[in-house]
């Protein structure tokens, strides 16, 4: 038992050694200077922007729109009852930009992007792509794993506080019919709560959520060694990781900021 | 002289294979040299020795005066640069036309060169070898031959000093052939490049060659113009020489 436990740690050790190593790699080839593969890689960047932020657009407006009605109709008519009408912004500051935001953008990212980036890498490597790219020179570190990295920080910044104002603002307009409050008390409430530490947060963690997503769904997407079969297998476990990796970070960010 | 390519007293044992390979080759500047032999006689692994994704366990492989061992990471890939590798699964980029599949090595290493030129330098290469009509196609869209002309395309596009070939001609048909040989006879007139190539039967293309390898077991049993070596490689490998 105690070997097997020993085991799962050393496993577990080996794991977040292998991401530290792709994100510290990633770091390099964005800092290392030399014209070489810059075009490509910006390319690629973009790419990645255009399909983690631009077209998750619609899935990410009704997920947001839903979970924003969902919310402040609860606190909107829930909260008065109890006397503490006054919180509804502190509360909707807290669930929705400090929490959901970040988060559900996160599990909307890894669903979406996270999948394609593994299906594709893994497929990519049975293909032996990935050693076609090696005998050319060219680094997959530098055209496979920091372009997505970049492309998927960016994008999960943008996608966040698009989240982050659809929930907010689309819930309430679309809430009103259920709700008592004036719009303009509402926004003044949640302003009010607002404090700079919120959005702080809020900017931080789709930054830390990006890494961790880009850099699982890549190891996991480049450890397809052989067979079409391990695609599938790798992309199931690049998503169970990514999800987990986003919850522990967020728990590592934003328990310090309580106490 | 010293040769493009020398493997001296090279060891490779592959693992769970069961496969032990001694070999012993040296390519001169210019030469084109075919490795033909049976499947699973170590052609392959020849190739991939010289590119660099094997590591003997003893011997050295010196690839245009370097060792892949010894190098560190930016001497490893200019070295790369200079020689082009085609693998038996080409690997052409899936998510890329035909046409930016060829471009990425101008692309990424030569990043100086306009839009206009590296056209001008990819179709030049499409059209040599028919493939011109087929440059916004994607991989998925193209049959096996096309695949592997347009890897061919790939290798010889930064004008590499040094090609690695393997199985060349699998899946091409006889038009394709013909093409591939004018154009790697057309490179070999414009300036020096080594060809080191795998083949697995008998085909025109053996003529192009200035000395066939004979490679069985692991092992190079002979080496030397086609004539000679068919004269000497027994009954069992006649077929191989037409």
């Amino acid at each position: 038992m105690i070997g097997w436990v020993g085991q799962k740690v050393l496993d577990a050790f080996y794991y977040v050694w292998a991401l530290w190593g792709l994100v510290s790699q990633a770091l390099l080839d964005l800092i290392r200077p030399g014209e070489r593969g810059r075009r490509e890689a910006f390319r690629v960047i973009t790419r990645q922007i255009l399909f983690t932020g631009l077209d998750a657009l619609p899935v990410t407006s009704v997920i947001a729109l839903m979970l924003g009605i969902i919310i402040i109709t609860q606190a909107g008519t829930q909260l008065p009852q109890l006397g503490a009408g006054g919180l509804v912004g502190s509360i909707i500051v807290i669930a929705v930009i400090r929490e959901l935001g970040p988060l559900v953008t996160a599990i909307i990212v890894v669903g979406r992007s996270g999948t394609a980036i593994a299906t594709e890498l893994g497929n990519m490597s049975v293909g032996r792509e990935v050693v076609a790219l090696q005998l050319m020179g060219i680094p997959a570190g530098r055209f496979i794993v920091m372009p997505r990295m970049v492309g998927m920080i960016v994008a999960m910044i943008c996608l966040t506080l698009y989240f982050d104002v659809v929930a907010v603002l689309g819930g309430f307009l679309v809430a009103k019919a259920t709700l008592t409050i004036p719009f303009d008390a509402f926004l003044e409430g949640v302003t009010r709560a607002l404090s700079l530490s919120d959005i702080t947060l809020t900017a931080v963690k789709p930054i830390f959520f990006g890494i961790a997503v880009a850099a699982v769904c890549c190891h996991h997407g480049l450890s397809v060694s052989s067979s079409y079969t391990e695609v599938p297998q790798q992309t199931t476990k690049a998503m169970i990781n990514s999800l987990t990796l986003c919850l522990v970070l967020d728990l590592l960010i934003t328990v310090p900021t309580y106490l | 002289m010293s040769g493009v390519i020398e493997i001296s007293d090279v060891v490779v044992e592959l693992n769970g294979e069961g496969f032990t390979a001694h070999l012993v080759l040296t390519v001169n500047p210019g030469e084109f040299v075919i490795l033909l032999g049976p499947t699973r006689s170590g052609k392959s692994l020849i190739l991939e020795l010289c590119a660099g994704l094997v590591q003997p366990q003893r011997g050295k492989v010196r690839v245009l005066g370097e060792e892949w061992a010894d190098l560190p990471d930016e001497a490893r890939m200019k070295l790369r640069m200079r020689v082009g590798t085609v693998l038996q699964l080409p690997g052409l980029l899936s998510n890329m036309t035909l046409f930016n599949n060829v471009a990425l090595p101008l692309r990424y290493h030569r990043s100086t060169l306009s839009d206009r030129d590296v056209d001008r330098v990819v179709m030049g290469h499409l059209e040599a070898l028919g493939l011109a009509q087929l440059r916004d196609r994607f991989p998925a869209q193209l049959n096996p031959g096309e695949i592997r002309c347009a890897a061919i395309a790939r290798a010889m596009v930064l004008d590499q000093e040094l090609l690695l070939l393997d199985d060349p001609l699998g899946g091409l048909d006889a038009g394709m052939v013909q093409r591939l040989g004018e154009h790697i006879a057309n490179r070999r007139q414009r300036g020096p490049v080594t060809v080191l190539a795998t083949m697995r039967s008998y085909s025109a293309f053996l003529e192009l060659a200035d000395r066939v390898a004979v490679v069985r077991g692991g092992q190079i049993e002979a080496i030397g113009p086609r004539s000679v070596i068919a004269q000497h490689g027994g009954a069992e490998m006649s077929a191989y020489f037409g």
